[in-house]
């Protein structure tokens, strides 16, 4: 009966003792085990940052490396290979001036042109998507020289600051223990308006 | 006679000491750990301070890196990968090309050719992977010109899987073609090993 009068200052003082034990049984006794908890979550915050930072450096470097890429390719396509109408007249007066250095003057040179494809075995309805914006033209001359004014023709070919590719060496038995040399060279150009690599968007 | 007893009380009497007792003993229990749970708390909060300051900042520097990366991602989400690549491999490929030795290829092929057998034709092809595929057309005094060349090709690590295309008897001999796949680098590789 006198517990019942006192009930409402009962339960109150053993809502709060309650609370103050639940309190210390959560803070105190695991006090050790709440800083290592900490501990944890900075560990785990430093791992998480190193984690971020990596995949940031990893994005970055991706998209250095396209750049650097990129301006390789344009590098090539610009100043090595440049446009027809700038390179093509200084690439057969090279072609010509090596020749006659070589003391092999041809009498006859051909000529011809073909667009650059990545893929060489693209049907012609997808040139459009393998056109790396360049085209080929070649160079095919026969000349009468010695086999040591050949090796020298090539070697100068070789060392010639254009960009001449020897594409096919033939050989045969000519007059005056000559031989009937014929050579084909190609170059490559750059398209006028070259569909670089940019943005898509 | 039986004594009167006064009672002037309004109330009956009841013993509450047990009650105002057990009301102490909480009280001071509540108050003992109350005071002992603000002190832990105090304390928790002052030794977590600089820890918890630390993990704040690393969450914002967390975040700053996912939206870099994440900005960096976008970019390059935006580029033309695929024709950059194909740009790559085709200019490598004509570099390739022109690269390519003429010079130290007629040596080897000097080298290896038999006194009987004439070169009449070469024509290099480049694959994607940079290995150089040789069409080598050859005039030959005698039949035995083209085993000749073969065996020649064979033990010289430049060249490997020579096949032969056709041999034809022409006037004055044969002429035969070779295919064969040509490794400068093996001679290279070769020659430094014979140095040591």
């Amino acid at each position: 009966m006198i517990w019942r009068e006192k009930r409402i200052l009962l339960i109150i003082l053993g809502v709060l003792l309650l609370g103050n034990v639940a309190f210390f049984l959560t803070y105190r006794i695991q006090y050790q085990s709440r800083l290592d908890e900490m501990d944890d979550r900075l560990a785990q915050a430093e791992g998480q940052l190193a984690q971020s930072k990596k995949a940031r450096t990893s994005a970055e470097q991706s998209l250095l490396a396209y750049r650097r890429v990129e301006k390789d390719v344009q590098s090539v396509l610009n100043d090595h290979w440049s446009t027809q109408p700038r390179r093509l007249t200084l690439f057969i007066g090279e072609v010509k001036r090596l020749a006659e250095a070589s003391n092999a003057v041809p009498k006859a040179i051909a000529f011809d042109r073909t667009e650059s494809t990545a893929n060489a075995t693209a049907k012609p309805g997808s040139r459009k998507k393998d056109d790396v914006g360049a085209k080929e033209v070649g160079i095919a001359f026969t000349v009468s020289a010695t086999y040591e004014q050949a090796r020298r023709m090539i070697n100068l070919f070789e060392l010639s600051q254009q960009f001449v590719i020897i594409d096919r060496i033939s050989l045969a038995e000519g007059e005056e223990n000559k031989l009937t040399f014929s050579l084909r060279l190609k170059t490559i150009f750059r398209e006028d308006a070259v569909p670089a690599a940019s943005n898509r968007s | 006679m039986k004594p009167i007893h006064l009672n002037l009380a309004s109330r009956p009497y009841r013993d509450y000491r047990p009650v105002y007792a057990a009301v102490v003993v909480l009280s001071l229990l509540t108050a003992f750990l109350m005071l002992n749970n603000v002190e832990t708390y105090y304390r928790y909060v002052r030794e977590t301070k600089t820890t918890r300051a630390e993990i704040a900042q690393l969450e914002q520097q967390t975040n700053k890196e996912r939206e870099l990366e994440g900005q960096a991602r976008q970019r390059l989400q935006g580029l033309d990968l695929a024709h950059l690549d194909q740009q790559t491999k085709f200019i490598n490929a004509k570099l390739a090309e022109r690269s390519f030795s003429w010079s130290r290829l007629l040596d080897e092929l000097e080298s290896i050719l038999a006194d009987d057998v004439r070169l009449l034709s070469v024509a290099p092809q480049f694959d994607k992977s940079g290995r150089v595929t040789l069409n080598l057309d050859f005039h030959g005094k005698s039949g035995d010109g083209m085993i000749t060349t073969i065996n020649r090709m064979n033990a010289d690590p430049q060249f490997e899987g020579a096949f032969p295309s056709s041999e034809v008897q022409i006037e004055g001999g044969y002429a035969f073609t070779i295919s064969v796949q040509y490794l400068p680098e093996s001679g290279t590789v070769a020659r430094a090993e014979a140095l040591r």
